[in-house]
């Protein structure tokens, strides 16, 4: 499925918050092509400077497969891993949507008028042990990453308290090469928007922030 | 979207992508009198102790004193770019673990409780990741130059709270801001989401990585005592009286006066664009000796070309002011400039942050509201 396609999501089957239960298997994946998020759409000059004509974005495609389960929304998300040794950075993903509506297309990751919801995960590094994998961001561009309820300033859209703390759970595999992550987060904003952006950060290749591989079009959610 | 130039001197500050930020109505500055720096490390240390003792923090050092001529801390910090090229933020490198080095683990339990105390050497455990082959002043007294002529000199480093932080420029997440009350250039950790953009930019390499926790830190100015009148860690506890501490635009304080009106205290590298607000004293050093050990008195010892590329081409006239006023007091007259520096009275180096902490009710509070809601009286 090219992006700006339906993604169906079909009612769970038990506990499916790890990627390899086998109730996956039975649960329709669509393949999304991803891009790089645009130099231009960068946040800061620093970040437009210093990745100026150096590649990134690497990850360029993605299976996805969502479930409905009580209330919550599960995203697997399945892509091939870098064969490059691991840096400074974890690889990461995320799945989104429009915190308020609008007509901005994911490719921004959201705008100061028209925020978007993440929920990220990440891998850990291995100094990094004791750090949570999964949470809950707002953001209003590329990078532009807040967790909910952060000190305004002058970003719409943050400055909100969270009414689901800690309501965001992940849960990954890597095996032969390929990442299968699993996050899972409350229905209610993929229901409401009915529409679903990807970002895939490759963290052999320092990607992070707003340098990674976004979905151009919204993913229209369905219900069967 | 606004492009994030570097703003005149004259125009407001600027944070993230180009968002106006009031100028500071305060800009509290350090002076550094290289001249009195003995390498001590006691201001290095008890930042250490105040600010970064927790898990993620082993290898951090906020305040850092580097021996030169060196590669410095992070190794060779000078090469890895950042700062403001022509107005624009210019790339830079993030400096790893290993170039920063530190943060070891010694292996106290085999030398002092596993019975090898007379056959194995206390030591950092080798991690294998390169951080044991650097370390916060792993210059220590090299320096330069050649017998009988060999010098170094010592550089007290830490954030420069810079006028123009490209730091806060290079950060995505907008968790970096410059304070308005005293110009402190800080980092909200509750929004910082590890992108670490401001190592790289920031020229300096004055900004660390807390692994544990996933966002980057820094010196904070040691603001929570300055909001209590009480002065910076670093230089409260220098005792070589050289850290002067103030307000940038008072004039009739000290640092404004070596700054600005005597031009003996210059930034660190200021062709970096970021607008330093630390300054140094450029360190004398004692005459050359000629081959017959007689005294050269025209040929100083540290060649004024590096000195010019630490604090750029003022560092002359800052030195032939310094030696000017020296040469007036050794016959017989008297330098204002040389007994600010002198620093006759301890206080006289704090300006307006004089408070003692000692003198402060720093009661924890959890004590005092359990004494309000009739918890047992405390012995």
């Amino acid at each position: 499925m090219q992006g700006g396609s339906e993604v169906d999501i079909v009612e769970a089957t038990g506990d499916m918050l790890d990627p390899a239960a086998a109730a996956w298997t039975t649960v329709p994946v669509e393949t999304v092509r991803l891009a790089p998020v645009p130099l231009e759409a960068q946040p800061n000059a620093y970040i437009r400077a210093a990745w100026a004509g150096r590649p990134y974005g690497r990850v360029s495609e993605v299976r996805v497969a969502t479930v409905r389960s009580g209330d919550s929304l599960l995203v697997r998300l399945e892509w091939e891993r870098s064969g490059d040794p691991p840096g400074e950075f974890a690889d990461a993903a995320a799945v989104f949507f429009p915190a308020a509506g609008g007509t901005a297309p994911p490719i921004t990751i959201g705008t100061h008028a028209e925020p978007v919801t993440l929920w990220a995960w990440r891998d850990r590094l291995e100094v990094q042990a004791a750090l949570p994998q999964a949470k809950e961001l707002i953001a209003t561009g590329p990078g532009t990453f807040r967790p909910r309820g952060a000190s305004a300033g002058d970003t719409a859209g943050s400055g909100q308290t969270s009414e689901r703390p800690g309501s965001v759970a992940a849960a990954s595999r890597c095996e032969q090469g390929r990442w299968n992550v699993v996050v899972q987060g409350d229905l209610g904003p993929a229901s409401k928007s009915g529409r679903m952006g990807i970002v895939v950060w490759d963290g052999s290749n320092d990607e992070r922030a707003g340098i990674g591989a976004v979905s151009p079009d919204w993913l229209a959610l369905s219900s069967s | 979207m606004t492009d994030t130039a570097m703003p005149s001197p004259l125009d407001p500050g600027t944070s993230g992508d180009g968002a106006k930020a009031p100028h500071p109505p305060g800009q509290v500055a350090m002076v550094f009198d290289l001249n009195k720096c003995m390498g001590c490390q006691t201001c290095s240390v008890a930042c250490k102790v105040l600010w970064t003792r927790e898990v993620g923090e082993e290898h951090q050092w906020w305040m850092s004193v580097n021996t030169q001529p060196g590669l410095g801390t992070p190794k060779g910090w000078e090469q890895m770019g950042g700062g403001w090229t022509e107005g624009a933020p210019a790339p830079g490198h993030q400096p790893s673990r290993a170039e920063f080095g530190g943060g070891w683990e010694f292996n106290y339990d085999e030398v002092f409780y596993g019975g090898k105390g007379r056959s194995v050497h206390l030591a950092p455990r080798d991690t294998g990741d390169g951080t044991t082959r650097w370390g916060m002043n792993w210059d220590e007294d090299q320096g330069g130059g050649e017998y009988p002529n060999a010098y170094y000199f010592y550089l007290p480093r830490l954030c420069n709270h810079c006028t123009h932080p490209v730091c806060v420029t290079a950060c995505p997440s907008g968790a970096m801001y410059k304070r308005a009350e005293d110009g402190a250039v800080l980092r909200d950790e509750e929004v910082c989401q590890g992108a670490r953009f401001c190592m790289e930019a920031c020229p300096y390499k004055k900004i660390y990585f807390n692994y544990a926790r996933n966002v980057a830190q820094h010196c904070i100015l040691c603001f929570p005592r300055l909001e209590v009148g009480v002065a910076p860690t670093c230089a409260r506890q220098c005792p070589g009286r050289l850290a002067f501490v103030g307000m940038l635009s008072d004039t009739d304080g000290p640092i404004h006066k070596l700054v600005e009106e005597w031009g003996v205290a210059l930034p660190l590298h200021p062709e970096y664009g970021t607008g330093p607000n630390i300054f140094y004293v450029p360190p004398l050093a004692p005459y050359r000796l000629n081959e017959d050990m007689s005294i050269d008195e025209e040929t100083p010892r540290i060649p004024p070309e590096y000195l010019e590329s630490l604090f750029g081409p003022k560092v002359h006239s800052a030195l032939a002011t310094m030696r000017s006023e020296l040469e007036r007091v050794r016959s017989g007259g008297t330098s204002e400039i040389l007994d600010t520096l002198i620093v006759y009275r301890w206080p006289d180096l704090f300006g307006p942050f004089t408070t003692d902490p000692a003198s402060l009710d720093r009661t924890p509070e959890k004590v005092a509201v359990e004494l309000t809601e009739g918890s047992p009286q405390r012995g």
